[in-house]
């Protein structure tokens, strides 16, 4: 595994690559990063999609309260 | 193989998990099945930690609304993936009343996306009719790696009522993927005789042997000793078809364990079949013996083979060299099987009765001791002695003289022996 693999991958992984992928290619690694930058990503995506929808369906008089909880 | 997990398998757990095809991450498969694990395990934290905060707020959000709204607001707006990232961060008994007013199928697709090591209070909090519903709907999903990982979460009442609502190919194929392994023997001690029959006879017309027999690879000793006596009172198609799939998949040395394990009736029945008897078979069952020093595995199914395919095995034993044989005299001795090793060494040719005559003699005290007495109890006097004869006369008689130091009826047979096959230096020196 490259040194340039490793800084791609990194941050994906939450700061450090585990030992024993060195038998991937540079490719395949940074095929793995991309993929996962995407699911990281969809995920926060609906997540704020879901916060929205939520809203709309909570009573009125709640609705106020746990939008501070949410976004303080 | 115990401990050892399938790549293929991680790979489609890691795959899931990021909402990849598994087609496209096959190259982790030429990695070793603990690392993909390991890297799992570190994708997971990675994304319940990448909306922690927010997740977190959610789920404090939740305590002020009714859990049927709460419910409402979870299929309608959140959906199943959302919902298992929140789940563990419910207080269970609360997680427990939402999941009551959702529909199976939505918490079928939630158990799809949860980690359970991360909700384990509330999966072990779940009614059993629901799990039992899940359950249903996961394996006619052929969902079996989520619902593998269940297993160890769930309460003994759950885990009941799910083996009820799950049919037994679908149970082969869970436990086969199961996440802790170290569940497989209770979740195997759940079962009734009647229905490990019945998974027995399904791993042999299903062809699910290698999850079959990975399974006996993870029970206990005595469990692996039932289930091979269950097997083995099955009809000989279930047998032969277990045979042909350790053929195939080269499955040795898992079932040589399970056949050590059977009683001395099922192991007999078992070394007795047809199917085994090929050339080709006891070739592969003796590489795999000498593979993972499974030898004594060997030694008890050596006897109650047919004298045909005992003959057979022992003409294959020709090519072993002198370190495997040492290996095998090692095993003899520490699991106190003599009495087949020194049968079935009679019957070797005369280059391989050489090599193991050569071991015997420059055993050590205590290793002679416990052979002596073991052929002596056996009354296999005769059989050692041909083993013997191929020694030059000095070696034979510097054995006789270690041997002549045994109690006086163990000396009194071999010389009996010794004399009836005229093996004259051993025979003199055992009575000097």
């Amino acid at each position: 595994m490259s040194q340039d693999a490793r800084r791609i991958l990194r941050p994906e992984l939450g700061g450090s690559v585990p030992g024993g992928l060195d038998e991937l290619t540079d490719e395949e690694l940074s095929g793995f990063a991309a993929i996962l930058r995407v699911a990281k990503k969809q995920q926060s995506e609906q997540l704020g999609e879901a916060i929205d929808e939520a809203l709309q369906i909570v009573p009125r008089l709640l609705r106020g309260t746990i939008r501070k909880i949410l976004f303080g | 193989m115990t401990g050892y997990l399938s790549p293929a398998v991680e790979v489609r757990k890691l795959a899931r998990l990021i909402g990849a095809d598994a087609e496209d991450l096959a190259y982790f498969e030429r990695l070793d099945g603990q690392v993909i694990r390991d890297l799992r395990d570190q994708v997971t934290v990675v994304l319940y930690d990448t909306d922690r905060q927010l997740l977190q707020r959610v789920a404090t959000a939740t305590k002020l609304i009714p859990a049927k709204l709460a419910a409402v607001i979870g299929e309608r707006a959140f959906g199943p993936l959302l919902c298992a990232r929140v789940t563990g961060l419910l207080d269970p008994s609360r997680a427990v009343d939402i999941a009551n007013h959702l529909p199976v199928t939505f918490l079928a697709a939630l158990a799809l996306h949860l980690d359970p090591r991360r909700a384990s209070r509330v999966i072990g909090e779940m009614p059993p009719a629901t799990v039992a519903a899940i359950a249903g709907e996961l394996a006619a999903g052929e969902e079996y790696i989520v619902m593998g990982g269940f297993v160890g979460h769930l309460s003994k009442a759950a885990l009941l009522a799910a083996l009820d609502a799950v049919d037994d190919e679908s149970l082969l194929r869970t436990a086969y993927v199961i996440e802790e392994k170290q569940n497989i023997a209770a979740l195997v001690a759940l079962l009734p005789d009647e229905r490990l029959d019945d998974v027995i006879a399904t791993a042999s017309s299903a062809e699910l042997w290698v999850e079959a027999l990975d399974v006996l690879d993870h029970v206990t000793e005595r469990q692996r000793g039932a289930l091979g006596d269950l097997a083995a009172a099955q009809d000989d198609e279930v047998l032969d078809s277990m045979v042909r799939a350790a053929l195939s998949h080269e499955l040795w040395s898992e079932v040589l364990p399970v056949v050590r394990a059977m009683s001395p009736e099922s192991r007999k029945r078992f070394a007795t079949l047809k199917s085994i008897q090929a050339r080709r078979v006891l070739q592969t069952i003796i590489d795999a013996a000498a593979e993972d020093s499974l030898w004594a595995e060997l030694l008890v199914l050596l006897p109650l083979l047919p004298t045909t395919a005992r003959r057979q095995v022992a003409a294959l034993a020709t090519s072993f060299d002198l370190g495997l044989f040492a290996q095998i005299v090692s095993t003899a001795h520490e699991e106190e099987l003599w009495p087949a090793l020194i049968a079935f060494a009679a019957e070797l040719d005369k280059g391989p009765r050489r090599e193991m005559a050569k071991l015997i003699d420059g055993s050590d005290d205590d290793v002679l001791e416990s052979l002596l007495g073991a052929v002596h109890d056996a009354g296999l006097e005769a059989d050692l002695v041909a083993v013997l004869r191929e020694l030059p006369a000095t070696a034979q008689r510097r054995l006789g003289t270690r041997v002549a130091t045994a109690p006086a009826e163990v000396v009194q047979a071999l010389t009996g022996a010794a004399d009836a096959a005229a093996l004259e230096p051993f025979s003199k020196a055992l009575t000097k």
